[in-house]
């Protein structure tokens, strides 16, 4: 079966220097293709830096938004980022595309931060595991985290609501 | 040195399977989690028939059982109120990295609607005034208008 579209997303984390983090988010399908740069610097986690660069768009819709990735730098990577971000973009002029390309960036760095944890946390007390919906040949789950030890991650500030496993506990 | 520190592939391919029936599937790929979801559409009323999930990679005991939770998607319209539905009904409940996915699929197939039927166009009109095709788009599916954001 042929496909009739595509639609391909690649989101990046590199560390700068420490402490200093550049996310690049870059969108493209058949008929539009944008790239998107933040640099985002401990301890506070605020954008220093906010480029866009629209590769292509097919119907000439997507507004100029360069005064709006201005007005992103000092905008904080944490709680009530997506209000702050999509009130930045959001208005009459603005994007929502482009706001959702922002908010997957800045969400990839909160993922970045978490490996680390996860990653302590899995080697520590991991559970082994052989999953029914896993395998039959190959697994691709061997150690997952189980459910007395979500309970203590969910209790880890960087961790708690990150994701639905680590809610309402 | 610079090294890469995390990254996250999404890759979404829409089908048209005969005159009225969509499929769309979709991938997530990152350092945490691995999933697919794929959905099949009824174009004709733009409603989900279909949806199966499979988590692939994960961190918890608990992840696997969002598959459970996104088959609650069927009967759903492709409309302004989609994304909100997903996300607080699905994604709340299941895994909100498949909701994601799952918003990003059902766009991509709106999307890739407009673009065949933007190609057909300009091959019958190479000069095609692009507000007009919008505004002939969007009077055949109205409940698209405030759905697909092109902005």
């Amino acid at each position: 079966m042929i496909l009739n579209f595509q639609m391909n997303s690649l989101t990046t984390v590199e560390q700068l220097e420490k402490g200093l983090w550049r996310i690049t988010a870059r969108s493209d399908d058949d008929l539009f293709s944008a790239e998107l740069t933040l640099d985002v610097k401990t301890p506070a986690l605020d954008i220093r830096q906010a480029a866009l660069e629209i590769r292509r768009d097919a119907l000439g819709l997507v507004p100029d938004v360069s005064g709006a990735m201005t007005k992103l730098v000092g905008v904080r990577v944490g709680p009530g980022m997506t209000k702050i971000v999509r009130g930045i973009l959001r208005d009459e002029s603005g994007s929502e595309r482009i706001a959702d390309l922002v908010l997957e960036a800045m969400e990839m760095l909160v993922n970045a931060l978490t490996v680390p944890e996860l990653r302590k946390a899995t080697q520590m007390v991991g559970v082994p595991v052989r999953l029914e919906i896993d395998g039959p040949d190959v697994y691709l789950n061997d150690v997952l985290l189980g459910e007395e030890h979500i309970k203590l991650m969910a209790g880890n500030p960087r961790m708690k609501d990150s994701c639905v496993a680590f809610r309402d506990l | 040195m610079i090294m890469l520190v995390y990254s996250r592939t999404k890759t979404i391919g829409v089908q048209k399977q005969g005159a009225n029936r969509r499929v769309v599937s979709g991938v997530l790929e990152d350092e945490l989690y691995a999933m697919q979801c794929e959905i099949m559409v009824n174009w004709d009323n733009r409603t989900i028939e279909k949806v199966q999930t499979r988590m692939k990679r994960f961190t918890t005991t608990r992840c696997p059982l969002a598959e459970k939770v996104f088959a609650a998607a069927q009967g759903w319209k492709l409309d302004s109120e989609l994304d909100g539905r997903i996300k607080k009904e699905l994604g709340r409940m299941g895994c909100r990295h498949m909701a994601i996915l799952m918003v990003d699929a059902c766009r991509a197939l709106a999307r890739a609607e407009l673009a065949r039927e933007l190609r057909e166009a300009l091959e019958k009109d190479p000069g095609l005034d692009n507000k007009q095709f919008l505004e002939d788009f969007f009077r055949r599916y109205p409940d698209l208008k405030d759905y697909l954001r092109l902005e």
